[in-house]
């Protein structure tokens, strides 16, 4: 029995760093792993999300259409931005670090000064679980559970709908596409503004658990990043394994050392990863494939 | 880079320098006092009420006639939370605006990185906030508690009240070990025993594994001694997860005003011990705070950093009227050797000890309820900052201008 | 002699012939005589912004020239700053040791670029993932750096102190007759920031036009054509790496120097991110452009913050946003064109589109 308990223990750990991982890096994923734009505001499209779904719910929405309702704001952002910024820099990913570094200082300082230094929480919902001594919330399995079929729905989308080929399409021979008729503007636009939607739905998630600050996006950005590069282009063999991965390596060094180790351990994994397998893990798995 | 209005030629300079120095020009020529406070960025939560309790103070003093019959003027930059800033807003507001004192700083880092800018261009510097103590510096004045104000009153009262057994999570930089280790040395003081101790790197706030090692180690009595926006996510996901520790921390509900902000009860069965908090229930805290409220209606949240802004220009003003007017940091320095530079603050009564510069306070233990509500069921009257001047620092006979801890004491005579 | 310095001019820097080097020499003479038109803070003031135009040429030279991002030069920025303070800390200052001390602080740095630069580019890792390698290197480094604040880590008399940061080193002093020369950040260190300023601009141009220049701009434009060549790309964008990675350290030493003061924070996400901005906006593919465009960005952004209030840092995002929008190359470098258009003379100096 002790042994069970401790086992569940450190599933329930591996669970929560690794759907952090995920959600924090799928709306990244897409953006950045699909259409190699590189999006330094990510960590404010989740703020947005967060802050949306915390406003709503405030005012009276049941929380999971709050949640709902942040996703559809962030996604909606995210196609503006790209319509005015991100469109013109395609091509110039280096170029797209500056553009979208701007724009996160905007919408931080933005949020700061429009709705103040912070905004009362919703407060996490349904409450604990007791396993063993231990005693856990179960909000955060909800968490595990939404990581799962956000995975699941990206791949669905991506491969078993006519927008998903068209989109992998289009990323991938831009202009075959557009000759063959694809209106690729409204292709691009629309990926993007899914990567977005993405973050805001993690941002409205992951609302319940944190402070709500206009800074509250950075917290995700680094983690994002480093799951997206250790997994590779392609996000659907790439982000899973690189998230269990990675939360692995997290939970194993955090209970063993703190949370410096477990965060240190993280980027040291990276600089292997890259070093070892250059396109990621979803390389190998392809040239495995291959 | 050169804009129209910098371009003073240095002969002007230098023949303003002596119109300012006769004595007549002197007397009608207002005070300066330089603001370097985060009124963006991370830390602004906490700091932009530090600015509104300046110029509620300054307001004040200048509509009863000023200070020795000179006029409180402020220069106020935004240091935007950013270390690189306070940098050269020092060097501005001292070489530049040449103002005659400097309210500067809410993180440590920022005081510690314009501190040696201060010492080498002589200025004089209040540092208003709560911090892990130690600063022995001629040219700093603390009016901020430290920490063997906070935990020498608060330990002890928990540790009678829950048990013996404490664990600590701390933010992993100066202000959490340091903090961590007076946790411990006046645990062990009291007979207890320290079954944990968990540093928190600063941005991190995902804390389900942290939880889990609390749960193991069963304590009675969980310090929280978190730093920032991130790292107070801890409290929500603690009450998620059920954990239901009598909680103490020096540094919460007193200056990020969790309460507020947090939806109940995640703050629940807390006790924090601070020198100031708008709840605080005496005549001169509520007058003190219906002022606030009528020029700022809508300050989130008036916290003890602010209230320290507040009456730290009162003790200013009181310094240099007994100095007959002169700002010099010398002169200043001379009536705080005296050793009874007082003012009745919002929170009782305030003074400077001569020894480390350092501010006594009244200390309010608040305890926060389900609801968020706050209630006191202690407070102690002028509790000193001790430990400096017991340590070897006092500021009247040498001035060593470095910061000491517990561990790394000042060298002995 | 001569050789070399035909170098200063060439296909890889804008601004050739007479009237580009009058130019200069009438901009180095108001640089010269500007302490004597303005007070001692403004003076002490662009010192500062001196000390940071190193970094941002060295990554122009990474990233310009070689086509390499690196996000992580304040690693070395970092490395060299704590390096200078352990030194000065441990040996003082007196017979002119802090000019020793910035000397090895900036090969420790070079040492530290050849060794992560060897990793990198004989690994053949480019684009994006060099950026994101180099950005983790300094992230661990502010992480490790920010959590030493117990009195155990010290090296010699030398606290690291955590993230309050190393304190309490030495300025730069001048071993001089009749007493040295303390380089408070004043006139006399403006004229030292500005001389080693001029000295490393001029030597920089005549790098990139001499054959190593050009052999980068050729691997920039197309490796493989470059390695086709008999070129080892990997040789020369390692080259590239040190010297950047070195003129970072520069930085940092100077800057540890002028404060008094070192942080991790100096090796955080925001600072990283700073360097990159510089460059990009005044105009990564040029060395005048992003000497320019550092101070013009230094010197705007700290302008905005004193004058615009909580506005400033909304303003600022604007700017990066519309400048990579409206001046794909660069501020400096579009203004140039634009001026070359104006007058038809100097256009030969522009290179080619």
């Amino acid at each position: 029995m002790a042994f069970l308990n401790l086992a569940f223990a450190f599933l329930y750990q591996l669970g929560d760093a690794f759907s952090f991982l995920v959600l924090a890096a799928c709306g990244l994923a897409v953006v950045f792993g699909m259409m190699g734009v590189i999006n330094l505001a990510h960590g404010e499209l989740i703020m947005c999300g967060a802050y949306v779904t915390v406003a709503t719910t405030r005012a009276g929405l049941p929380l999971p259409l709050g949640i709902l309702s942040g996703a559809l704001v962030a996604g909606a952002v995210g196609m503006l931005l790209e319509r005015l910024v991100i469109r013109h820099l395609y091509g110039r990913p280096l170029d797209t670090i500056v553009a979208t570094w701007g724009i996160s200082l905007v919408a931080t300082q933005g949020t700061l000064i429009l709705l103040g230094s912070s905004m009362p929480g919703v407060g996490t919902p349904l409450g604990s679980f007791a396993v063993g001594s231990y005693s856990y919330s179960a909000y955060r399995v909800v968490l595990m559970l939404a990581a799962i079929l956000v995975l699941v729905g990206l791949y669905a989308v991506f491969n078993a709908t006519r927008f998903g080929t068209l989109a992998r399409a289009t990323i991938q021979v831009p202009h075959m596409a557009e000759a063959l008729g694809v209106d690729t503007r409204a292709i691009y636009a629309l990926t993007f503004g899914i990567g977005a939607a993405l973050a805001g739905l993690t941002g409205g998630l992951y609302a319940p658990t944190m402070t709500i600050v206009p800074t509250m996006g950075t917290t995700f950005i680094m983690e994002a990043f480093v799951t997206v590069v250790v997994g590779g282009a392609d996000i659907f063999l790439g982000t899973a394994p690189a998230a269990l991965v990675l939360g692995a390596v997290r939970a194993l060094l955090t209970s063993w050392q703190g949370q410096l180790f477990g965060q240190i351990g993280l980027l040291v994994t990276v600089i292997l990863v890259i070093r070892v397998l250059p396109s990621g893990i979803s390389g190998l798995i392809l040239r495995e494939r291959a | 880079m050169p804009t129209p209005f910098q371009h003073g030629s240095r002969l002007a300079a230098l023949a303003g320098a002596l119109i300012l120095a006769s004595p007549a020009a002197r007397a009608a020529d207002p005070i300066k006092l330089g603001v370097l406070e985060d009124q963006s960025g991370d830390f602004a939560v906490a700091t932009i009420g530090k600015v509104h309790g300046i110029q509620l103070a300054a307001d004040e003093i200048n509509a009863g006639g000023g200070i020795a019959g000179r006029k409180l003027e402020l220069v106020i930059y935004d240091t935007q939370s950013d270390n690189t800033r306070y940098q050269e807003f020092m060097r501005r507001v001292l070489q530049r605006d040449k103002v005659n004192v400097v309210f500067a700083g809410f993180s440590s880092a920022s005081r510690e990185a314009y501190r040696p800018i201060v010492d080498q261009l002589d200025g004089f510097a209040f540092y208003n906030n709560q911090y892990e103590g130690g600063v022995c510096d001629g040219h700093m004045v603390v009016t901020g508690a430290v920490p063997e104000q906070q935990f020498s009153t608060l330990i002890p009262w928990m540790m009678e009240k829950f048990g013996k057994k404490v664990y600590t999570i701390a933010a992993d930089y100066n202000f959490g070990q340091i903090s961590a280790e007076w946790v411990r040395n006046i645990v062990k003081e009291n007979g207890g025993e320290m079954v944990g101790e968990e540093f928190i790197p600063l941005g991190v706030s995902q804390f389900s594994q942290t939880i889990q090692n609390i749960q193991k180690a069963k304590p009675d009595i969980l310090m929280t001694l978190l730093v920032g926006t991130a790292q107070a996510s801890y409290y929500e996901q603690a009450a998620a997860a059920n954990l239901k520790i009598p909680m103490g921390s020096s540094v919460n509900v007193g200056q990020g005003y969790e309460h507020k902000r947090f939806q109940p009860p995640s703050l629940a069965n807390m006790y924090v011990t601070t020198n100031y908090i708008e709840e605080v229930d005496t005549p001169s805290s509520k007058a003190f705070l219906a002022k606030w409220k009528a020029k700022f209606p809508n300050e989130p949240y008036v916290n003890q950093e602010a209230e320290n802004s507040y009456h730290a220009v009162y003790l200013y003003k009181q310094m240099v009227e007994r100095a007959s007017g002169s700002t010099k940091r010398a002169d200043l320095r001379k009536v705080i050797a005296a050793g009874d530079v007082c003012v009745d603050a919002p929170e009782g009564k305030v003074c400077i000890d001569p020894k480390s510069q350092h501010a006594s306070h009244t200390i309010y233990l608040a305890k926060v309820d389900e609801k968020h509500a706050i209630s006191f069921p202690k407070t102690w009257d002028d509790i000193k900052p001790y430990w400096l001047g017991q340590a070897g620092c006092d500021l009247t006979k040498k001035d060593p201008m470095a910061q000491y801890t517990p561990s790394n004491p000042p060298p002995k005579p | 002699m001569l050789r070399i310095l035909r170098r200063l001019e060439g296909p890889q820097t804008i601004g050739r012939g007479p009237a580009f080097w009058a130019a200069f020499g009438l901009v180095l003479a108001a640089a010269a005589a500007y302490p004597w038109l303005v007070d001692g803070y403004t003076v002490g003031n662009t010192a500062y912004f001196f000390c940071w135009v190193f970094m941002a040429l060295g990554l122009c030279l990474i990233w310009g020239y070689g086509g390499a991002l690196s996000f992580g030069q304040t690693a070395f920025f970092g490395l060299s700053g704590y390096a200078y303070g352990v030194l000065t800390l441990n040996v003082g200052a007196a017979y002119g040791f802090t000019l020793v001390a910035v000397a090895l602080a900036v090969a420790l740095s070079a040492l530290m670029a050849l060794l992560l630069g060897y990793f990198l580019f004989f690994g053949r890792i480019g684009g994006v993932f060099l950026g994101i390698i180099t950005l983790s290197v300094t992230l661990v480094m502010e992480r490790f750096m920010a959590q030493t604040a117990g009195p155990e880590w010290r090296i010699g008399a030398a606290r690291l102190n955590g993230y309050n940061g190393m304190s309490g080193m030495p300025p730069l002093t001048l071993p001089w007759p009749g007493g040295d020369l303390v380089l408070f950040p004043d006139v006399a260190l403006y004229y030292a920031l500005l001389g080693l300023l001029a000295v490393t601009y001029l030597a920089l141009r005549i790098l990139v036009n001499a054959r190593f220049g050009n052999v980068l701009v050729a691997i920039r434009e197309n490796p493989e054509r470059a390695e086709m060549l008999g070129y080892d790309v990997r040789r020369y964008q390692l080259g590239a790496f040190v010297i950047g990675s070195a003129l970072a350290g520069l930085s940092g030493t100077l800057y540890t120097a002028w404060g008094q003061y070192i942080t991790p924070s100096s090796m955080g996400l925001t600072a990283a991110a700073l360097p990159v901005i510089w460059v990009a906006v005044g105009g990564r593919g040029d060395l005048t452009a992003t000497l320019v465009g550092t101070l013009a960005v230094l010197g705007g952004f700290q302008a905005l913050t004193i004058y615009g209030s909580q506005y400033a840092l909304v303003v600022m995002g604007l700017l990066l946003v519309v400048a990579v929008l409206t001046a794909p190359e660069g501020f400096v470098v579009a203004l140039l064109r634009a001026l070359g258009r104006a007058w038809p003379g100097r256009r030969r100096g522009a290179p080619a589109p």
